[in-house]
């Protein structure tokens, strides 16, 4: 079953008076469960072409679909598919820096209206599961960059969310880190059946996807 | 309230030191402070003032006086007839035959106009001059007098001194004009009741001492009358009541100067007002300070946006901050007016000049209402002030965030 798709998707920007075409009818379909990494050179549209099947920019043309259902920015649920269809991860890990470990991932549980403590109790697992719960007191910037994107991914994952769109999550770690970071992405992927779509600038790290795309002059090749 | 919303507000209160203070709000709170507490420190002292001369002006004069309609005195029948028309009046605290007369007095080469007052001593249990008296006796006997504390000062007297009163005389006149009546009369009491134009020139005499000096042999200036305390509201209505029921040969004035109370009243308002501007002055740093804090948080209202938090709610998460830490400022800005307004009233530097101010001296009152109009407001001018940057948020386009962190 599909879970995301994009179809003849179109976005230019225009910089200094210049227009630069990123995408030119991209196509991506997505099955559930799939671990997906989307590769190319900095600048060619990557992060571009994520944020569109992510809700969070809109294409100058083409068409998104989560589930068979069409979304876009304008859609009047676009908020809440934002919030329980899909997770995000970014480069940057984008932690609140008042709220610690814990209420970070609660977050989007909360924004939902969920109970506290139902929210409260599925962090703890996810804290657990990703080998973070001695650190579950913690504000952001008292973790490592590694436990840092692994909070930012929990956060993520705690909506059970279709599919889990990361925009280059390992780029500002260190090899060590960025390893870690792999092999949890595979693992929740083996083990949940979570969907993954990753962007990211590795072709290395790309070959352990199941399917790996390289974009190109506004395609995927 | 949405359950992250409530997550934010409870760190924000369980935790204000690290949640809420932010350098950035540095000026933004002192700005409120500051304001709200010179707000409150010109309110404070203006109530004290309104209070204080309220209190002087109903408490140290008669409030209503019967006089005759030409001016002429009283005789002592038509005193009687009218004491028994007052007599079932339940408003009326007393009721006192007054011989009032302006004299010259002095002291070596120290001269002063002055008012003479003296009250039928059969009355004297129910006049109201005896708390006044700071210093000495307010027991009066032949010869002996009360004089006003600043009189006493301008002439240079005390208890126990010699005070010589002068009276011209008009049945009384030598080939050099009016020859003036001198006696000595000695200062057993020193009066102050607060208001400065009364303790400058009263003295309180016999009524015997009174007629001497005065000549006069029988009846009275007026009959003065004061009310009991929860009628004085309505000091011109009685003396209109008193006026329809007299005969028609007197007349009922009310004493009490109505229109300096509603005058301070209104000033009281108008510094209100005034003082307000320096609070909506300090608004401005509000919308600064959150302008400031959306620039800061840019990065978190992108992942806010992008894990679907709706616009209203990211308004308030940074709005609670912001709010709870003015009303915060508020509080003590209404401490700091407190503390500032009773270190005024309690220093000895600045002392208030009573012939400008009609009293003497600062008095503090705390004016609960006064307290409550002044948070409600600036409460009201802090959310105004906060709403207007927290707009800029609806129009943040999270994909422009997330490109320039």
């Amino acid at each position: 079953m599909l879970c995301l798709a994009g179809y003849s998707l179109y976005k230019t920007y225009t910089d200094i008076g210049q227009e630069i075409r990123v995408l030119k009818g991209t196509n991506l379909e997505v099955e559930c469960g799939d671990f997906v990494c989307i590769t190319g050179k900095s600048g060619c549209g990557k992060s571009t072409l994520l944020h569109i099947l992510g809700l969070l920019d809109e294409p100058d043309s083409g068409k998104v679909f989560i589930k068979g259902e069409e979304v876009s920015t304008h859609h009047p649920l676009a908020n809440q598919i934002r919030n329980q269809q899909i997770g995000f991860v970014f480069q940057f890990h984008y932690l609140i820096d008042d709220l610690n470990a814990r209420e970070n991932i609660v977050l989007p549980m909360l924004i939902a209206g969920a109970n506290k403590s139902v929210a409260f109790q599925k962090a703890d697992e996810l804290l657990l599961l990703l080998e973070l719960s001695d650190r579950a007191q913690h504000y952001p910037n008292q973790l490592s960059g590694g436990e840092q994107q692994r909070l930012a991914l929990a956060r993520a994952l705690i909506n059970h969310p279709h599919i889990v769109l990361a925009d280059e999550p390992t780029g500002n770690l260190d090899p060590q880190h960025s390893a870690e970071i792999w092999n949890l992405l595979q693992r929740l992927n083996r083990e949940l059946g979570q969907t993954f779509v990753i962007v990211t600038h590795d072709p290395e790290l790309a070959k352990l996807a199941h399917k790996s795309y390289e974009l190109k002059d506004g395609q995927l090749i | 309230m949405n359950p992250a919303e409530k997550l934010f507000l409870e760190r924000y209160i369980q935790s204000p030191k690290k949640h809420l203070w932010r350098f950035s709000f540095l000026f933004m709170v002192l700005g409120i402070v500051i304001s709200v507490g010179i707000l409150s420190t010109a309110l404070n002292l203006f109530e004290g003032y309104e209070h204080a001369l309220r209190s002087v002006l109903l408490d140290s004069f008669a409030h209503i006086r019967i006089e005759h309609i030409n001016g002429n005195l009283l005789p002592d029948t038509l005193i009687s007839s009218t004491l028994q028309k007052l007599d079932t009046r339940p408003e009326i605290d007393s009721a006192t035959p007054l011989l009032t007369t302006n004299l010259m007095a002095s002291n070596g080469t120290k001269a002063r106009g002055i008012i003479f007052n003296a009250y039928d001593v059969h009355f004297a249990n129910k006049v109201n001059y005896a708390k006044y008296v700071k210093e000495g006796t307010a027991q009066l006997a032949k010869g002996n007098i009360i004089v006003g504390k600043y009189l006493a000062k301008e002439l240079g007297l005390s208890l126990g001194d010699t005070l010589k009163v002068f009276y011209p005389r008009l049945d009384n006149i030598t080939p050099l004009g009016l020859y003036p009546v001198e006696t000595p009369l000695i200062i057993t009491g020193i009066y102050h009741s607060g208001f400065y134009e009364y303790d400058r020139t009263l003295i309180i005499g016999t009524l015997q001492d009174a007629r001497i000096l005065s000549g006069i042999k029988d009846g009275f200036s007026c009959l003065e009358i004061r009310l009991k305390n929860n009628f004085t509201e309505d000091i011109n209505l009685y003396a209109e009541e008193y006026d329809k029921m007299m005969d028609s040969e007197l007349v009922a004035l009310p004493t009490t100067n109505t229109t300096l109370l509603r005058l301070v009243k209104m000033q009281k308002w108008l510094i209100f007002i005034v003082f307000f501007f320096l609070v909506i002055i300090s608004g401005i740093n509000i919308i600064s300070g959150i302008s400031t804090q959306i620039y800061d948080k840019k990065n978190e209202i992108a992942v806010l946006k992008a894990l679907g938090a709706p616009k209203s709610t990211i308004r308030h998460i940074l709005g609670y901050q912001v709010t709870l830490l003015c009303l915060i400022a508020i509080i003590l800005g209404l401490i700091l007016g407190f503390i500032a307004s009773w270190l005024i009233v309690h220093q000895n530097i600045y002392q208030l000049k009573g012939e400008v101010y009609f009293i003497d001296k600062l008095a503090l009152y705390v004016a609960p209402l006064n307290q409550i109009l002044i948070f409600f407001l600036a409460s009201l001018l802090v959310f105004l002030c906060v709403q207007i940057p927290l707009r800029r948020i609806d129009k943040m386009q999270v994909i422009d965030l997330l490109r320039n962190p």
